[in-house]
């Protein structure tokens, strides 16, 4: 804030020496303002942007897919359906965690040693399934879904019934396939 | 419709944005435009590019103990561009330092600290030392080798002035680095100093508009002279930020970023070094030993920024003319000269420091290694950790665990069964021949009455068998070992020639026991192989083969332990060990 009057004569006469030179002038050095202040900028701002979506193309945590030990079949007995937590070993960016809880899936014996995994994640909006024993239902607390025991939805919010994963048996060991799925989808589709 | 100028009357009337930016546009720089009243402009180019590149940068770095050097060997090795967000902060923070420093000189040289300019040269004193600070915390955050060991020279400084200790606790958030020592240089880093340089730069600014661009014209010629500020002063502005920031884009890409070192590990040989900017502090801590640190480390520094500081009382030149203030311009001359030099000489001396050089050469070696490990994520513990994703460190473990308490790999585990400390070395073999039975070798295996009577390997003393035979023998048994183990150690093929002939004349009855070809049964091992990984996983497996030690063996099958990677594992970590004798 120039507070001296007088300071407005300069400008005056330099704009009043040569008007024509003067206005071709100034309008280069508006442009090379424009031109290399964007060019400063962008040095630090585009890979900073790089860096910045480095999420959207890696993944930053690993999330198995893989056969994960939920333990001997003769866990499972038939009737009433059993939580499990699956372990494995975990990447979530630059740490590496040995043998840790992956996620909760409800496993029933239907008979016959034939088993059934579920995700234990309401598909809904994620939150833990209960097993209600008087009904023999699931249910989600967050907002009341309530699914049958083979999983498929009886009543509220819930776009489908519980996910299936995929369980394997080798001799007397059980084994699961702990996997995560859209939620709010229709279809169950991989997350 | 609204039109632009409505739209601006409307925003201005509300704001006063716009006709705040007009009057900074139209602003008259007195003496005219030039490169050198790009000095505040370049340093907020600067600082703006430091905050952008800051963000995300703390995205991705976490301030704890374990967790900082994995995050920023995250962030140099594996995020898109990481290593050039790393590397353009680290030398856009040298460029603040340069450039600090440069404009607290051109206001010294142009008479820019004298009246009414006090509070503006104070301001741009305290930005320079600022830019310092930045600096310098940033430098600390990888906690790497080389941050760790400069902290802990900085703080012991800190700590060795009367009155320093709780001023070193207050920093470090506590007595021992933890992860408090991190949260706090974090927060003064990202936080109290930029807020404070932010400040000092709007102060400064202020100023700069109060008082005008400093010229070395008279006041009238200058007023004369004087242009807009918009386009005129910003285009050298914009240029010099242009300039400024292509360098350091050029730096950044030439250099590959900056070094992350690896995590600090006992042992290390690394002496780390302050900052460049603080050589000629460390240079000068050599001359002031003892009670008389205090003058290195507190009383000439102080007494250099209170000369600075106070540098427009102490300036009582009539005129602003280079020649009137000559005395003054001595003494920052001086003061300048005495930190180029002491700088220099610091350089210079760990230039011809040999051993500052193999450690900083091995840190270099050790920082590879150690971010490649990283790159599988490393364990909660974080830091030294990261060496127990080397498959080396999971053969340790196996070896600790499954073999230690008969056996000794570089000098370390029981004597009930052979050393590997040198396994399969000239010296070795040498000392195996002359004497099995030695504790070192099969004479500490214990066994029980009832195990079948063991007959082992005859001594062979230097009477029975010459040490140019020996010799001879050993190069032989090496040149068992396979073409790749044989090439490794430089077998002489005629030594080894020599050998085998007197292996097969059977002048010292080798070959009445040792078989030499594959799948052959003797008496004594069959020694096709030996030493080779494939020899000592089928060992490790089974030693009571047939054609390994036979019912003679008393160790364990392993087979049906470990898996053959581990055995695999095993046999490495031996081979490996037994090259590096001091390993």
């Amino acid at each position: 804030m120039s507070t001296d009057p007088s300071s407005d004569q300069p400008v005056q006469q330099e704009d009043a020496s040569a008007p024509a030179e003067d206005s071709r002038r100034v309008f280069m050095k508006v442009l090379g303002v424009g031109g290399l202040g964007a060019c400063a900028a962008a040095i630090s701002a585009v890979p900073a942007l790089a860096a910045f979506s480095y999420p959207l193309g890696h993944e930053t945590t690993s999330n198995g897919g893989n056969f994960l030990v939920a333990g001997k079949l003769s866990r499972f007995k038939p009737g009433e359906p059993v939580l499990v937590d699956l372990f494995a070993d975990r990447v979530d960016a630059w740490s590496r965690m040995v043998n840790v809880k992956i996620g909760s899936v409800w496993v029933i014996n239907n008979g016959d040693n034939k088993l059934r995994a579920m995700s234990a994640i309401c598909p809904h909006l994620g939150c833990l399934v209960d097993y209600q024993k008087a009904e023999k239902k699931f249910l989600c607390p967050c907002h009341t879904s309530w699914f049958k025991e083979d999983g498929s939805l009886e009543s509220g919010p819930s776009p489908r019934g519980l996910d299936d994963l995929e369980v394997e048996v080798k001799g007397n060991e059980v084994s699961i396939r702990y996997r995560r799925f859209k939620l709010g989808a229709k279809d169950k589709e991989p997350a | 419709m609204l039109s632009l100028q409505q739209l601006q009357a409307w925003v201005d009337q509300r704001t006063g944005a716009i006709s705040a930016f007009r009057q900074a546009a139209q602003r008259r720089v007195p003496g005219g435009a030039k490169l050198w009243n790009a000095f505040p402009s370049v340093l907020l180019f600067l600082f703006a590019q430091e905050v952008v590149l800051g963000i995300v940068m703390a995205m991705y770095y976490s301030p704890s103990a374990a967790g900082a050097w994995a995050s920023v060997a995250y962030l140099n090795d594996q995020v898109t561009l990481g290593w050039f967000l790393r590397g353009l902060h680290h030398h856009t923070s040298y460029a603040m330092v340069i450039v600090g420093a440069l404009y607290v000189g051109y206001l010294v040289i142009v008479g820019g600290y004298r009246r009414p300019r006090e509070v503006y040269w104070i301001s741009a004193v305290i930005i320079a030392l600022l830019c310092i600070g930045m600096a310098l915390s940033g430098s600390l955050l990888p906690w790497d080798e080389q941050a760790l060991g400069r902290i802990a020279v900085e703080t012991s400084i800190m700590a060795s002035v009367p009155g320093g200790e709780p001023q070193r606790m207050l920093l470090v958030g506590g007595k021992e680095f933890g992860n408090f020592t991190l949260l706090r240089l974090y927060s003064f880093h990202v936080f109290v100093l930029p807020v404070l340089f932010t400040a000092l730069l709007l102060l400064h600014r202020r100023q700069v508009v109060r008082h005008g661009e400093v010229s070395s014209l008279s006041a009238d010629e200058a007023r004369a002279r004087a242009v807009r500020f918009f386009p005129h002063q910003l285009f050298w502005d914009v240029l010099a930020m242009t300039l400024v920031g292509t360098v350091l884009l050029i730096a950044t890409v030439n250099t590959h970023g900056t070094e992350l070192f690896g995590p600090l590990v006992s042992g290390s040989k690394f002496q780390a070094r302050p900052e460049w900017y603080f050589l000629f502090l460390n240079q000068l801590l050599h001359y002031f030993e003892g009670p008389a640190q205090i003058i290195g480390t507190v009383i000439l520094p102080g007494a250099a920024v209170s000369f600075l500081v106070a540098l427009p009382w102490v300036d009582r030149a009539e005129s602003s003319s280079l020649k009137a203030r000559a005395p003054v311009l001595a003494g920052v001359g001086l003061l300048m000269a005495g930190i180029v030099t002491l700088s220099a000489i610091a350089v210079a001396r760990d230039h011809n420091d040999k051993e500052y050089n193999k450690g900083v050469a091995q840190a270099h070696k050790f920082a590879e290694y150690t971010r490649e490990l990283a790159k599988a994520g490393v364990l909660p513990e974080g830091g030294e950790a990261v060496l127990q994703n080397d498959p080396k460190y999971q053969a340790i473990t196996l070896f600790k665990e499954h073999c230690q308490n008969c056996h000794t790999v570089a000098g370390e585990g029981g004597s009930e069964a052979p050393d590997f400390s040198d396994y399969n070395s000239r010296a070795w073999l040498s000392a195996l021949i002359r004497n099995a039975q030695d504790p070192r070798f099969f004479g500490g295996i214990k066994r029980k009455p009832t195990d079948p009577k063991h007959e082992g390997m005859d001594p062979y003393p230097a009477k029975d068998l010459p040490d140019a035979d020996l010799k001879a023998l050993v190069e032989y048994c090496l040149s068992l070992s396979g073409e790749e183990a044989a090439k490794a150690a430089h077998v002489d093929a005629a030594l080894a020639k020599k050998g085998a002939d007197l292996w097969e004349s059977g002048t010292y009855n080798c070959s009445d026991c040792h078989e030499v070809t594959e799948g052959e049964t003797g008496d004594a091992p069959n020694l096709f192989g030996h030493g080779s990984k494939a020899w000592l996983v089928k060992t490790i497996t089974n030693s009571s083969a047939n054609d390994l030690f036979g019912k003679d063996a008393k160790m364990p099958k392993f087979g049906q332990k470990l898996t053959p990677e581990q055995m695999g594992q095993l046999a490495d970590y031996i081979i490996e060990s037994a090259q590096k004798p001091n390993n």
